[in-house]
């Protein structure tokens, strides 16, 4: 009797090991089918920078072309002013990242923990500038600039790209800002330290994940931006990579080769920044939201 | 620290900052020209050189010119903007397609009185005249479509469309080509030059004359190519160069543009030929004709409009104007230019010059650009199937005037 | 390099500079209020300074300098009252806090905007443009282009309801299949144990490429001749010939069915932000839930339906919200993948029909009015949206 009854149970045991094996294995094959569907176009870009001859097409599929080569990637290097469109790129990036960060985090503080009149208000318009066709503010963006004098400037740049990101990373930040339970502030008051002083001691440091969230947002937008560059921008000394890359576009006639090479020499930096803070970013997005 | 020790520390950083701003006041604007151009990125060096060379010349000691590339319709956009705050560039290198705009907006300044434009081809200057001014001074003449032909798959090419069937009926499929012929399907320019064959042209001045019988053997004869399988089903500019450049087509038709890029990686087998002429009717096919020009700035005057005028006849001389042939396979818009040897004795560029004498100049009424946007999306409405010719070809008509009146009212 | 990072450093003290002084300003008026030197002192401070500036930097006449003196003595002196009488020093470091950002986006799209809707009311189009840049003057139509944006549209081929309703459906169907999608692959990453990272990595790839590249490597995969999916369809074609007579084979994707391409692409765009986000939200829910519910005996999907869901609900609203949004007024994809040379126009939506008006026929007017209707049907949209959601407590707090 004893010996059915484990004997039924082990195959029950089985059957149940067996269905979740078979599980595991769909969706391991499901997952890998949407890796690969992600990946693939990146992996055509590659083919294209390999490929000899400026050729964006080809009906050869295989990843690794006939006669494939690095010079695009030479080319590209010693050709084209690359590493300065890079450098250009890096110092704007990183110093709108920088700003819009200490922006958003004040900002997001006042949004979190005051009740002032027009708050509500605020984070709705926030929301709403989120919400204006891009290109519409070229013309007058362009106008103010140029009476500014901030054309083909450095600032006009770092200005107008500190502010566009700015909406989103006050909503993170805030929503962030409070899930940090009050009481360490209020015992940090007790203790005599002033209401920003609170902020900057005590809230700051733990809002790391959500900073880091902010940055890499301020970051990304930055990095690829084309539109507000090619308004303000003109002095070839001070193009970004974006203004860079699509001097290769003309009319009719594109290097691809050289266009692909430096598409991916430019990704690669920014796959490497977002993976590096990615354990940031799943935890960080969430902490705003999840309540208890 | 307290509030105010950190303001005062951030007082201090400031007025650094500013104190550091003091920059070296710039060169004297009169003797520095600001050159914009929309051409193709391996075009630059050459331009650079000429600029170069002009500055080194005896008499412009203290000139500096900056030339800035721009994309093509980030150039129009940018120097409309440019120009409504105040502070275009001197100089616009491009083609005419926009000059139309420019002018009506008073951007740009005409010409008739500085420059001495008998010197230049007719037909290109005709294509930047309007309402009896000429609006640019030409620097090329071409800009043109002809027939670029792989001569390892064809060694002659064919001089009439009877003669290019026979081939797609017959050689082609033993040389092992899907297709035999290939072109830019999306973009009406390519439609164009067998408009013309059929007697018919997309504006008369500045009205649209899309609604002809003309336009409507022009789309069935398109139709009739698709159909025989002797062009591709759908085909954009960039598998047409591709089905080029891995010899899977023989012939395709492009422009003056492309010549320098298809010697490099053709070589010897490349060779340039007018587009057959069409059996049925008997005409050449007519593209249209411009080139790209020198747009002076209506804000030059004075001394600054002189040193303009200089440069632009120092690019356009004779020895330019042939070293231009030479360096960028383009034929130059000086007439005398047209009998060096530098381009008799190239069979490509006398082929790309024997085509331009049956071509017409390209309108440069604003108009066009209405014209164009009509047709495009019609046009691939047509070839896939989702309209019938006569349909299309009316709402071409009247979707042409529909826009013209938007744009004026 | 040096003189760039000099130039840059320059300019981040410039700014640190223009912080400064408006915190300062503030600072002054929060904590000085009560003083009864207060309003004269401030609007005698004012006009100093103004009389500085118009001296050192402009150099105008004694009738300007006086002008300017006076106007900004009494824009100060009310300043300085409302600041005594009716803030009275309350909510000091809030609006500290978010001075330099708010003026920053002040500046940046609030003058814009004014513009816009400045030139929405007016005449700019290409044959007033050079009268306006000599002059200044435009005419005043005042609701004729608001008139035009609802009787006539910016395309040929469809109204302008039909072209809202177009994009309507764009926005719903993206979003839709961008949270069906990320949420499939997010319950899948979740439920893994090994190679969750190197899953991770390649399924963010879409978000993490630049925008243009990764658009441009994509419509080169629905070319006729030369991508991907017609080579496949094609081969799929040659071996399954039975197939092939049900219609099987390469298709048009950029000639008949633009949209349908487009949103293929957004699609792939967009799957990597929302997956990371439900990640994120199903992450952070404490197995304590599951075990009860296990307990309880609930099935697979009540455990979906009554734990999952709701508690992801807070983190998914923001998101959802934002990504539609950003989706209603995506131009890039639609740009890139069909408005350039070649392009159809079935695949249009209200902005990018916008930018085409503007920026290819020169009428500035009429698409600053339909820049205003698209802003406002959204802003009402999202109003609507928020209120009968309920997502808006999370986002409010």
């Amino acid at each position: 009797m004893a010996r059915t009854e484990a004997q039924a149970a082990a195959a029950a045991l089985a059957a149940f090991h067996r269905k979740a094996a078979a599980r595991t294995v769909l969706t391991h094959a499901v997952l890998l089918a949407a890796c690969l569907l992600c990946v693939y176009p990146l992996l055509r870009m590659i083919s294209v920078s390999l490929r000899p001859g400026d050729r964006l097409m080809s009906t050869d599929l295989s990843l690794l072309p006939a006669g494939a080569s690095l010079t695009s990637y030479l080319r590209v290097a010693k050709e084209t002013n690359f590493l300065l469109w890079l450098w250009n790129s890096l110092v704007i990036t990183l110093v709108t990242s920088f700003i819009g960060v200490s922006l958003a985090a004040t900002g997001g503080y006042a949004f979190s923990r005051f009740k002032f009149p027009g708050s509500k208000l605020g984070l709705t318009l926030l929301l709403g500038t989120q919400m204006i066709p891009a290109g519409m503010l070229l013309l007058p963006l362009f106008l103010m600039i140029m009476r500014l004098g901030l054309i083909n400037t450095y600032l006009g740049m770092i200005v107008a790209y500190s502010v566009t990101s700015l909406p989103f990373s006050v909503w993170i930040l805030k929503g962030y800002y409070d899930t940090v339970p009050r009481s360490l502030e209020e015992a940090a008051l007790v203790d005599g330290t002033s209401r920003f002083g609170a902020f900057y001691r005590i809230v700051l440091p733990l809002s790391t994940p959500a900073l880091s969230i902010a940055f890499l947002f301020n970051f990304t937008q930055a990095w690829n931006e084309y539109l507000v560059a090619r308004v303000v921008l003109c002095d070839a000394q001070k193009y970004t990579w974006t203004l860079g890359l699509f001097e290769l576009q003309g009319q009719f006639i594109t290097q691809w080769g050289m266009f692909a090479a430096g598409s991916l020499l430019v990704t690669v930096p920014v796959l490497c920044v977002f993976l590096y803070s990615s354990k940031w970013l799943i935890s960080g997005l969430t902490l705003g939201g999840v309540k208890g | 620290m307290t509030t105010r020790g950190r303001l005062s520390l951030l007082l201090a950083a400031g007025l650094c900052g500013l104190a550091a701003c003091r920059q070296a006041p710039p060169g004297d604007p009169d003797r520095r020209i600001v050159v914009w151009e929309h051409d193709d990125a391996s075009v630059a060096p050459y331009i650079d050189s000429v600029l170069a060379a002009f500055c080194k010349l005896p008499g412009n000691e203290g000139v500096s010119i900056v030339r800035t590339h721009y994309h093509t319709e980030d150039m129009r956009q940018q120097f409309q903007t440019a120009s409504i705050a105040g502070n275009p560039p001197d100089l616009l290198l491009s083609a005419s397609d926009a000059a139309g705009i420019y002018a009506i907006s008073g951007f740009i300044q005409p010409v008739d009185g500085l420059f001495d434009l008998s010197r230049y081809n007719p037909a290109v200057v005709a294509a930047i005249t309007q309402d009896g001014k000429t609006w640019g001074v030409p620097v090329t003449n071409g800009n043109h479509l002809m027939l670029f032909y792989n001569k390892r798959l064809a060694p002659r090419p064919p001089r009439t469309t009877d003669e290019l069937f026979a081939f797609c009926s017959g050689r082609a499929p033993k040389l092992g080509l899907g297709h035999c012929l290939a072109f830019h399907l999306g973009e009406p320019y390519w439609l164009v030059p067998w408009l013309g064959a059929f007697g018919g042209w997309p504006m008369a001045g500045r009205v649209p004359t899309l609604d002809t019988s003309a336009m409507r053997q022009a789309v069935e004869f398109m139709l009739e190519l698709k159909r025989r399988g002797f062009i591709p089903g759908e085909c954009d500019y960039n598998g047409m160069d591709a089905l080029f450049k891995e010899s899977k087509v023989a012939f395709i038709i492009n422009g003056d543009w492309a010549i320098s890029t298809y010697e490099r990686q053709l070589g010897a087998a490349l060779g340039v030929a007018m587009i057959p002429k069409l059996s049925r009717t008997g005409r050449w096919p007519v593209p249209m004709v411009s080139g790209k020009y020198f747009m002076l700035s209506s804000r030059l005057q004075g001394r600054k409009l002189a040193l303009v005028k200089r440069l632009v006849e120092f690019y356009t001389d004779e020895e330019n104007q042939v070293g231009q042939a030479r360096a960028l396979k383009r034929l130059p818009a000086l007439a005398r230019a047209n009998s060096a040897r530098t381009i008799q004795d190239d069979p490509n560029l006398r082929a790309s010059l024997d085509q331009i004498l049956v071509g017409k100049p390209l309108p440069m009424a604003t108009e066009l650009r209405a014209v164009w946007d009509a047709m495009r999306p019609l046009f691939g409405k047509v070839l896939s199937g989702q309209m019938g010719v006569d349909e299309a070809v009316r709402r071409m008509q009247a979707d042409a005037e529909t826009k013209i009146r938007e744009m004026k009212e | 390099m040096i003189s760039s990072l000099l130039q840059v450093a320059r300019f981040v003290a410039l700014l640190a500079l223009a912080v400064a002084a408006l915190e300062g300003y503030l600072h002054y008026h929060f904590t000085c209020y009560g003083r009864r030197w207060f309003v004269p002192a401030s609007a005698a401070a004012a006009a100093a300074l103004a009389c500085a500036a118009a001296l050192l930097f402009t150099g105008r006449t004694a009738g300007q300098v006086l002008c300017s003196v006076l106007s900004a003595a009494a824009v100060e002196a009310v300043a300085a009252l409302v600041f005594s009488h009716v803030v009275r020093g309350r909510h000091g470091l809030p609006v500290m806090l978010l001075a330099p950002g708010l003026i920053g986006l002040g500046l940046l799209i609030a003058y814009p905007l004014a513009f816009e809707v400045y030139l929405a009311f007016h005449d700019l189009k290409l044959t007033t443009i050079m009268v306006w840049s000599r002059t200044g003057y435009i005419p005043f139509v005042g609701f004729k282009h608001f008139v035009k944006v609802f009787t006539a549209s910016p395309l040929a081929s469809v109204t302008f309801w039909q072209l809202l309703g177009r994009t309507l459906w764009w926005t719903f169907i993206n979003v839709f299949f961008h949270v069906t999608g990320g949420f499939g692959l997010a319950m899948l990453l979740n439920s893994v144990r090994r190679f969750r990272g190197i899953y991770r990595t390649l399924l963010v790839i879409p978000w993490a490429m630049p925008q243009v590249v990764a658009i441009l490597a994509m419509r080169g995969e629905f070319h006729y001749d030369y991508g991907f999916v017609n080579i496949m369809l094609g081969r799929l074609a040659g071996h399954l010939p039975w197939l092939a007579g049900w219609g099987l084979g390469p298709v048009q994707w950029l000639g008949r069915h633009a949209l349908l391409t487009c949103t293929i692409i957004n699609v792939w765009l967009g799957i990597p932000f929302m997956m990371v986000v439900i990640l994120g939200g199903l992450q952070s829910i404490s197995q304590s839930y599951y075990d009860a519910a296990a307990i309880d005996g609930a099935s697979a999907w009540q455990r979906l339906r009554l734990i999952t869901l709701p508690l992801i609900r807070p983190v998914l609203a923001p998101a959802v919200t934002l990504g539609a949004v950003w989706t209603f007024n995506n131009i890039n994809v639609i740009y890139l993948v069909t408005g350039q040379a070649g392009g159809s126009e079935d695949a249009d939506i209200l902005v990018s029909a916008l930018y085409k008006a503007a920026f290819t026929f020169y009428r500035y007017s009429y698409s600053a009015a339909l820049a205003l209707v698209i802003f406002a049907v959204l802003f009402v949209c999202s109003f609507l949206w928020l209120r009968f959601s309920k997502g808006s407590e999370s986002v409010y707090g």
